[in-house]
């Protein structure tokens, strides 16, 4: 079974969990003590992780660290339909690879200042809420664009990407961190669709979505 | 400026933004709202602040009729905002005061309007009233709104978004936060119409309308086109703002909860504060007519399942009725009334002589048969007209998933009160057409066969059944705490003929009961109103607890070992075996 270097609160964790929760893939959680212990720093850690940070994954031996890495494996690996990381579409696998790497600018900005506010890291919180800022402007500008041609999802095609996975929980959680979502209304309705993938988990600070609405039936009134 | 921008409305979010069970998150003049659209598509605009502990409820679930805060799932109905159901309190009908703050809304043109304090209705926008509407893109901006419409005032456009091809337009200021612009080419006209929210003192929103709708590929080059030179628009705009004096944040006042809410109730006695109009009647069942009640003015306060109201007709007589629509659907009551064959006016008066458009007029709601949410499973038993408040029960259990079995006993199918609802309830509605007595005894002893912890039933129906329901429960050794009854009428024959004292242990006072009167009466008597509904010791509504002496229970409301702990008694018509009792007010 995949091991787990996992930590409750790191949002880099938390998409393993989904992504393996979606993949519906069993995971044994090995949980490191990243605060206030900072297991993730110590000299045993990192001979798991030379680097000194959390997730790290161990499946059956080959071990793999970097969020957006071990996401990239586990659809490649657990996803028999190859829709999550769709490597037969150039243009799509080109696309999901842009967002991924999009993902890395929202996770060094609304995620660190997340981890600056509930962990007291030391990083720049202003440059941090401006950077999150202007990713999010974007971002929603792009996905209003979706919604006018009836796309839900970051990447073009039907079906969510692991850039969706990858970028999903920076977004929900960045009120922790003082960045207000207000003024992207495209933004707040696609964390609702990604809420409303089957196999959604949540995590401490992100709420499940309710129920769809399903039309009536012929005849059924409305009660 | 501010203040005069609170007697507007303003579009606060287009119709698009408010897809069905998502949570909207806006803000006009530095109060934040929470909008949602439920699914009979009523708009609802509150206050973004959750009652219990202020909690944003933008966060929260839209479930299509109600709107779940996240925090301690507190619900409030569609349109009242009312509090439905506090999980805490899963046996507790929350008090009807418990109500969020809402706001005017109307959706027209491709918008939502909303307003502070919004002077008549929403006026007639001429340009885009005559055309089909494209809603643009709305771009937030971080500058104050007279710098945005400045900047607005010199917006140019190309009808056919080639960008080698703008156009000149002339502009005409509609108010002081609007303005539309009209291009002309080769004798054509086409009007864009921006409106900007002031959102805080340094954040605007430009909402624009085009007074066209293209479609295909030249609809979305069109809204791209206008993104993008509003977006240029905005980083110019953005750019000034840093230049200009910083502005303090604008400071919504937030309504403080009423001290009442945190007060017991003042008993008032039978009153009936509403006025509703009768929207619909229509013969539902053999026998059985179906009333809708909207309210005339205010909404009418949000009700839980199992609450009755009283209707105070105007031949003098009070009768109660339960409510059999589920909490937060619609705006409006509806009651099943069955003529009674020996009715005193009542029944027959609803069936005979009330009209569509007659104005009646009733009590707030009252539960004194709520629902309990902390079940593994309910088992709700309706003979004949009791159905009512079992189907406000029914649909409330099958929107939560609670598991429940709703049996209904009737003659015939011809007695099947709101069919078209049933059908909605399907696998969990069981018929038990035509039984004599003894074999409704029989189906009712291999319902209630099994007791689990945690499993409940709710009954109602003639006297009769419910004897027969309480005592078959109770050899299956269902504890009377998870027994519930609503009786029609109180069947026991009343017995008035014992005289007593009474002392109010918090009113330090005390008062004769002669015989041939009740307590109720003697409290009123000296100026001590009680509420009071039925009257006839049914209903709950008089209850009051007992402090000193033994009660003589001659209701139908308590259950055996409530009667027998003798810690409450029926004002109405209970007495005393002691010839002192002491009461708690």
């Amino acid at each position: 079974m995949i091991k787990l270097y996992d930590y409750v609160l790191s949002v880099n964790c938390y998409k393993q969990r989904l992504m393996m929760s979606i993949l519906d893939v069993p995971f044994e959680s090995i949980l490191v003590d990243f605060y206030p212990g900072w297991e993730h720093k110590g000299e045993e850690f990192k001979k798991i992780n030379p680097l000194g940070h959390i997730p790290v994954i161990d499946d059956d031996g080959f071990v793999l660290r970097d969020a957006h890495a071990i996401l990239i494996y586990l659809a490649s690996k657990y996803d028999p339909t190859g829709l999550w990381y769709p490597t037969n579409n150039p243009e799509l696998i080109g696309e999901t690879s842009q967002w991924m790497l999009f993902a890395e600018g929202t996770t060094n900005t609304a995620s660190a200042a997340r981890l600056h506010v509930n962990l007291g890291y030391e990083f720049d919180i202003e440059a941090c809420r401006t950077g999150a800022h202007r990713l999010f402007r974007v971002l929603d500008e792009h996905l209003w664009f979706r919604e006018q041609e009836n796309l839900d999802w970051v990447c073009s095609g039907e079906h969510p990407t692991v850039a969706d996975i990858a970028i999903f929980p920076d977004v929900i959680l960045s009120e922790e961190g003082g960045i207000a979502r207000m003024d992207y209304p495209a933004l707040r309705r696609w964390t609702d669709r990604v809420k409303r993938i089957p196999g959604f988990e949540t995590m401490p600070g992100i709420f499940p979505a309710s129920e769809p609405r399903s039309l009536p039936r012929e005849g059924e009134v409305h009660v | 400026m501010t203040e005069s921008f609170k007697n507007l409305w303003h579009p606060i979010a287009s119709s698009e933004d408010l897809q069905y069970r998502h949570i909207f998150q806006g803000q006009l003049l530095g109060r934040e709202l929470a909008l949602w659209r439920a699914d009979d598509d009523f708009v609802n605009v509150w206050e973004n602040r959750c009652l219990h502990r202020g909690l944003r409820l933008s966060i929260g679930q839209n479930d299509g009729l109600e709107l779940r805060c996240q925090y301690h799932g507190w619900r409030y109905a569609n349109r009242s905002a009312g509090c439905t159901y506090i999980p805490a309190h899963p046996v507790d009908a929350p008090a009807r005061t418990i109500c969020n703050r809402t706001f005017p809304s109307v959706e027209r043109y491709g918008l939502i309007w909303s307003g502070e304090d919004p002077v008549g209705e929403l006026p007639e926008i001429e340009a885009l009233e005559n055309s089909e509407t494209l809603v643009l893109r709305s771009i937030s901006v971080n500058a104050p709104i007279e710098l945005v419409l400045g900047h607005l005032a010199n917006y140019r456009f190309s009808i056919t978004g080639d960008p080698d091809n703008f156009t000149t337009t002339s502009r005409n200021f509609l108010d002081e936060r609007s303005i539309s612009l009209t291009a002309t080419p080769d004798g054509g006209e086409l009007t864009v119409v921006f409106f900007v929210q002031p959102v805080d003192s340094n954040r605007s929103v430009i909402r624009g309308a085009l007074c066209n709708n293209p479609l295909g590929a030249e609809r979305l080059r069109t809204l791209r086109h206008h993104n993008e030179e509003l977006s240029r628009l905005r980083d110019m705009v953005e750019l000034e703002a840093l230049d200009g004096p910083p502005l303090e944040p604008m400071v919504a006042t937030i309504e403080q909860v009423p001290v009442s809410l945190s007060e017991v109730e003042t008993p008032s006695g039978r009153k009936a504060p509403l006025r509703v109009k009768v929207l619909r009647k229509w013969v539902t069942a053999e026998d059985i007519v179906g009333l809708e009640l909207e309210s005339i003015g205010e909404p009418l306060p949000t009700h839980q399942p199992g609450a009755h109201i009283d209707v105070h007709l105007p031949n003098g007589l009070v009768r109660q009725y339960s409510l059999t629509n589920a909490p937060g659907d619609g705006l409006l009551y509806r009651l099943g009334v069955k003529l009674e064959s020996d009715s005193r006016g009542g029944s027959e008066f609803l069936h005979e002589t009330a009209k569509e458009g007659d104005v009646l007029a009733i009590s707030e709601p009252r539960n004194n048969f709520p629902l309990r949410r902390d079940t593994v499973k309910t088992i709700l038993i309706a003979g004949g007209i009791g159905i009512t408040p079992l189907l406000s029960m029914a649909q409330t259990l099958r929107k939560d998933k609670l598991d429940y079995e709703l049996h209904y006993f009737a003659q015939a199918e011809g007695h099947l009160a709101f069919p078209e609802i049933l059908r909605k309830l399907d696998d969990s509605v069981v018929l038990h057409l035509g039984l004599s007595p003894d074999e409704t005894k029989g189906e009712l002893a291999v319902l209630l066969a099994e007791y689990e912890t945690a499993m409940h039933i709710y009954a109602c129906g003639p006297g009769p059944m419910l004897e027969a329901t309480r005592h078959i429960a109770s050899d299956f050794g269902w504890p009377d705490e998870a027994v519930h009854f609503e009786y029609f009428q109180n069947t026991i024959e009343l017995d008035s003929s014992s005289s007593f004292e009474v002392s109010l242990a918090r009113s330090a006072l005390t008062l004769e009961v002669p015989s041939g009167k009740t307590i109720l009466e003697v409290l009123r008597d000296n100026g001590i109103a009680l509420m009071s509904s039925c009257e006839q010791g049914a209903c709950g509504t008089c209850e009051v607890a007992v402090i000193e002496g033994e009660p003589e229970h001659q209701d139908v409301y308590l259950n055996d070992s409530e009667k027998l702990a003798g810690q409450r008694i029926m004002t109405c018509v209970s007495r005393a075996k002691s010839s002192h009792l002491v009461l708690d007010i």
